[in-house]
């Protein structure tokens, strides 16, 4: 009997029901649909925003201006526009995000499987230097960091992010990696004679994917909220369309704490991000429901 | 006299295509001092069926129809709470499927058995565990060892084993097994058949074996009953429905079951697939696709089980003897004396 | 050697090892930033009049070594000092020693965080339990959002979201400073402590409830569907036991959550001082970084980190000794 290497886990004709099976999962319950619409929202933003707006005016007889229909979000302390810092900040934030979830992404994943198929001592080696990157509190390093490197450039911010964040991806990873070996199906593969190359790209990665998928997701509110923050205590240099420094802004010099003039300066950028939050954590929902069956419940 | 009578039972499941039953219309009788085989396929219902008897049918499903019948108790299917946990463990002792994980991996099993103790608010605890003991002394395990032991530390046989002995600590009468022997090697299959058999004879329980494994189950069993697409199809004492099956999906569970001696090929497999929740038939006899002896009743026309000889019964249209000498595979018997 | 003993050698071992790659990382760390600190103060000192001697000796006392020495003796002479519990002197408290700063800083930092911790673990597995039981419906649903929503909030928003409301607009409660009154073991001073504690407790809390509910959630729906609780419900137990079996069950795999959540929490620390301006090792690491004092800095830094590691051993070692498919 002929034995062709076709691959055991997931064949490609069975994923197209699974693209079928992410969109009803997605159009069960509106709140997802709700999600992926936020979330394409501000890719949109973060890719074509900087497009439409030029440079940044500054009126200085407009200072903190509250909504009107030239400035729909406001103005700042210069008199610039609210809502065109919001879209053209939008891209550094996410771009930082996505950089440093496409290295956590690699890293982890890669990580990850290696530990959880190989075992033994070359997990042993890579589990310890995981705990080390999981164990050195990210921020704190993070700050102490900023005092050697500008940060004004997305690239190195979501470098180092990345850098450092992969740890519980490497984790969840291996752990989903030490289960499925227990599933046969890559005993079978070896037995057929398949490389290890072969089995980790072809049969073990589609079935992670999934949770890649999930933690990227989670992982990104992280890095959203780390970089915010960094801007936010001020470590940095100064960028007026800078979510983070525009919280800094608000709060420290506009007293947006004290006096209702700054306050949408201070809500925008603030609403900004507990939306990007709230619309990843909805689509979420869908993912985890996809591939937790056990939350699935009956009609 | 039966200790458990299960009459016309009926188990539905919800699906996106309605409620389908998963049993229909069951009939089974458990005698004190008989040990019952259940035998099917898998998607037959048998362990549905089980479950039943302790009134335990996972959402969502639901008893339909029908009564369990446990004598001096009364219909276990409309009991609720604390009596329904008294009859659980107390009058049926049921031996979990794949004993692997049926125990708290955190706790040891003796402090299991004092919690099972407490939960059926036993007076003297002392006496659960010497009993606890004393079982597994006589089922071959070192009752102090066990006791002081998690599930982890034990193997697969002697799991299984302190299932058994969880069932019988609290003095039940009868003892359900579902499929004891499945997730064993073949010299632990055999230990603990003997095993089983030998509670059964000390203690004069009803049992009830359910198994797709009609070799194995053929050791120790008195009576058989055989069940297909949700319905008990055939039922008797064991040799006679061995030597003289009456239902054709009977024989052809037989003709199917390899041989350790003999022409390994004189076993012929039944074409077909058996059927589960969804794609069982709705009309006339649920076997009648896979029937070598159909005819244009079993289309239109579904069998009833009713008693054929003495102790016998069966749900068929077509006459036993024509079953019995017709030409789909061999009537030769299983687990015979050599 | 028992194995729980041999487990505990080993963590503390791995430990000692993480501490120390940290300590090599600073040092390293500080030698690279712009203008090396060692160097800049030492031309000061010549500039100031000192002999070199005395110059490097002053420098040596403030950071641990200077530059003019060979680097593997630095690197040594650091680690010495280190193991002696010497982090050097603070150069914006001029003459300082940083451990002593640091020393003075650490509770208010530890207490609060344990605090928040205790909070939100005991309110979030218990919301985590809800969540799982009633999944299906839409209260669940919601409680279920509730903690990913807050989980996913910032640490300074919801900082600055309380001391708006709390502080600002309702004025109950106060700001800045751990307390309104000198110190010392008397009700004034404490029940103002506890007054100024609250805000930060209460962000300590909210940063973390979202992951301990999430988790509980998560465990709690993974432990029903295990075979041994439909197996107990065969055996007749009563509701009470089988919640008992649900809970112990699920609540294990969450201590390797608690070992990540002091990471955060430590982390949160730097906004939550900075917001609520609470004398914590956040806020000093803040002010270090803001003045450029590299010793405190970098003292500060590295104790946080020992922090973290302590703590991560301490909850592994709880792990443990509540499972006993680990222990040997």
């Amino acid at each position: 009997m002929a034995v062709t290497t076709a691959t055991l886990g997931a064949s490609p004709r069975a994923r197209r029901p699974a693209l079928l099976a992410f969109r009803t999962a997605v159009l069960r319950k509106p709140g997802r649909v709700v999600g992926l619409a936020i979330i394409v929202l501000f890719a949109l933003m973060a890719v074509a925003g900087p497009w439409f707006y030029g440079r940044l005016e500054i009126d200085p007889d407009a200072v903190y201006a509250p909504p009107s229909a030239k400035h729909w979000l406001g103005t700042d302390f210069a008199g610039s526009d609210v809502l065109q810092e919001i879209i053209v900040g939008a891209r550094y934030v996410l771009g930082t995000a996505a950089l440093a979830a496409l290295i956590t992404a690699v890293l982890g994943t890669g990580i990850g499987l290696v530990a959880g198929y190989r075992r033994g001592f070359t997990d042993s080696v890579l589990m310890r230097i995981t705990d080390f990157i999981l164990t050195i509190p990210a921020f704190p390093l993070l700050i102490v960091l900023s005092t050697v490197w500008d940060f004004s450039s997305p690239w190195l911010m979501g470098l180092v992010l990345g850098g450092t964040g992969w740890g519980g991806m490497a984790r969840a990873v291996r752990s989903q990696a030490l289960s499925l070996r227990e599933r046969g199906f890559l005993e079978a593969a070896r037995g057929l004679g398949l490389s290890t190359r072969h089995i980790i790209v072809k049969e073990l990665l589609p079935n992670i994917a999934p949770y890649v998928a999930m933690h990227l997701l989670l992982s990104t509110i992280a890095f959203v909220t780390a970089e915010v923050g960094l801007f936010f205590l001020g470590v940095v240099p100064f960028s007026t369309t800078n979510w983070g420094v525009m919280l800094n802004q608000a709060v420290f010099s506009g007293g947006a704490l004290e006096s209702p003039d700054a306050l949408f300066y201070l809500l925008a950028p603030l609403s900004c991000i507990v939306l990007l939050t709230l619309g990843i954590v909805l689509f979420l929902d869908a993912v985890d429901e996809l591939f937790n069956p056990r939350l699935r419940e009956r009609a | 006299m039966s200790e458990v009578s299960v009459r016309a039972l009926t188990i539905e499941y919800q699906t996106s295509a309605g409620w389908l039953p998963a049993v229909a219309d069951a009939w089974l009788d458990l005698r004190p001092g008989e040990i019952t085989g259940l035998v099917g396929e898998s998607g037959s219902g048998k362990s549905t069926l089980a479950l039943a008897l302790l009134n335990a049918v996972p959402a969502p499903g639901r008893i339909a129809a029908g009564t369990v019948e446990l004598a001096g108790v009364g219909d276990v299917t409309r009991l609720t709470g604390k009596q329904l946990r008294k009859v659980r463990g107390g009058a049926l002792g049921y031996v979990f499927q794949a004993s692997q994980n049926s125990l708290n991996p955190l706790k040891t099993i003796g402090r299991q058995l004092l919690d099972l103790g407490r939960s059926h608010e036993v007076a003297d605890l002392r006496a659960l565990i010497a009993r606890a003991k004393d079982l597994a002394d006589r089922m071959g395990l070192d009752g102090d060892r066990v006791l002081d032991s998690y599930q982890h530390q034990l193997s697969g046989g002697m799991r299984q084993r302190v299932g058994i002995v969880f069932a019988l600590v609290l003095n039940a009468k009868v003892l359900i097994l579902d499929e004891p022997t499945t997730a064993l090697d073949m010299l632990s299959q055999a230990s603990v058949l003997d095993i089983v058999r030998k509670v059964h004879d000390e203690n004069q329980l009803s049992t009830l074996i359910i198994t797709h494994d009609i070799g194995a189950v053929s050791e120790i069993a008195d009576r058989l009953a055989v069940m297909y697409g949700g319905r008990i199809v055939e039922d008797g004492p064991l040799l006679d429905v061995l030597r003289r099956p009456s239902h054709p999906y009977t024989k052809a569970l037989i003709g199917a079951t390899a041989r350790i001696t003999g022409d390994v090929d004189a076993a012929r497999a039944l074409p077909g697939r058996p059927p589960d929740l969804t794609t069982v038939a709705r009309v006339g006899c649920v076997f009648r696709d896979r029937c070598g002896f159909a005819v244009e009743t079993c289309a239109t026309v579904e069998p009833v089980l009713a008693a054929s000889e003495d102790g016998r019964r069966r749900a068929c249209h077509v006459e036993p003897s024509t079953v019995l000498s017709g030409a789909s595979g061999t009537p030769a018997a299983v687990g015979e004396p050599a | 050697m028992t194995g729980f003993g041999r487990r505990l050698a080993g963590k503390l071992a791995m430990g000692l090892v993480m501490v120390w790659a940290v300590a090599t990382f600073t040092f390293f760390l500080v030698r690279a930033l712009p203008g090396n600190p060692g160097d800049v103060q030492y031309e000061n000192y010549i500039l100031m009049g000192m002999s070199p001697g005395q110059a490097q000796a002053r420098v040596n006392a403030v950071y641990g070594f200077t530059s003019h020495e060979p680097l593997p003796r630095q690197y040594g002479g650091y680690l010495w000092q280190l193991a002696q519990g010497n982090l050097g002197q603070s150069t914006s408290y001029s003459g300082v020693p940083v451990a002593h700063i640091i020393g003075s800083a650490l509770p208010w930092t530890v207490i609060p965080v344990l605090s928040g911790l205790i909070v939100s673990f005991l309110i979030g597995v218990a919301a985590g339990v809800v969540a799982a039981v009633k999944r299906s419906s839409r209260w669940g649903g919601l409680l279920s959002l509730s903690g990913s929503v807050v989980a996913g909030v910032p640490t300074f928003v919801v900082a600055l979201l309380l001391l708006l409301v709390f502080h600002t607009e309702w004025h109950l409660l106060p700001f800045g400073g751990t307390s309104d009154y000198e110190a010392g073991w008397n009700a004034p001073y404490v029940g103002s402590v506890i007054e100024h504690a609250v805000l930060p407790v209460c962000t300590y809390a909210l940063l973390s409830y979202g992951g301990w509910l999430l988790a509980m959630k998560s465990s709690v729906i993974s432990v029903l569907g295990d075979d041994f609780i439909l197996a107990a419900e065969l055996r007749g137990i009563t509701p009470v036991t089988r919640a008992r079996y649900i809970g112990r069950n699920a609540i294990l795999p969450l201590f390797t959550v608690l070992a990540l959540s002091f990471g955060l929490m430590f982390g949160g620390s730097i906004f939550i001082e900075n917001t609520f301006d609470y004398p914590g090792l956040g806020s000093l690491l803040l002010k270090a970084i803001g003045t450029r004092d590299y010793t405190l800095m970098s003292g500060a830094f590295l104790l946080i980190t020992v922090a973290v590691i302590a703590a991560n051993i301490l909850a592994d070692l709880c792990y443990t000794l509540i499972d006993p498919r680990v222990r040997r």
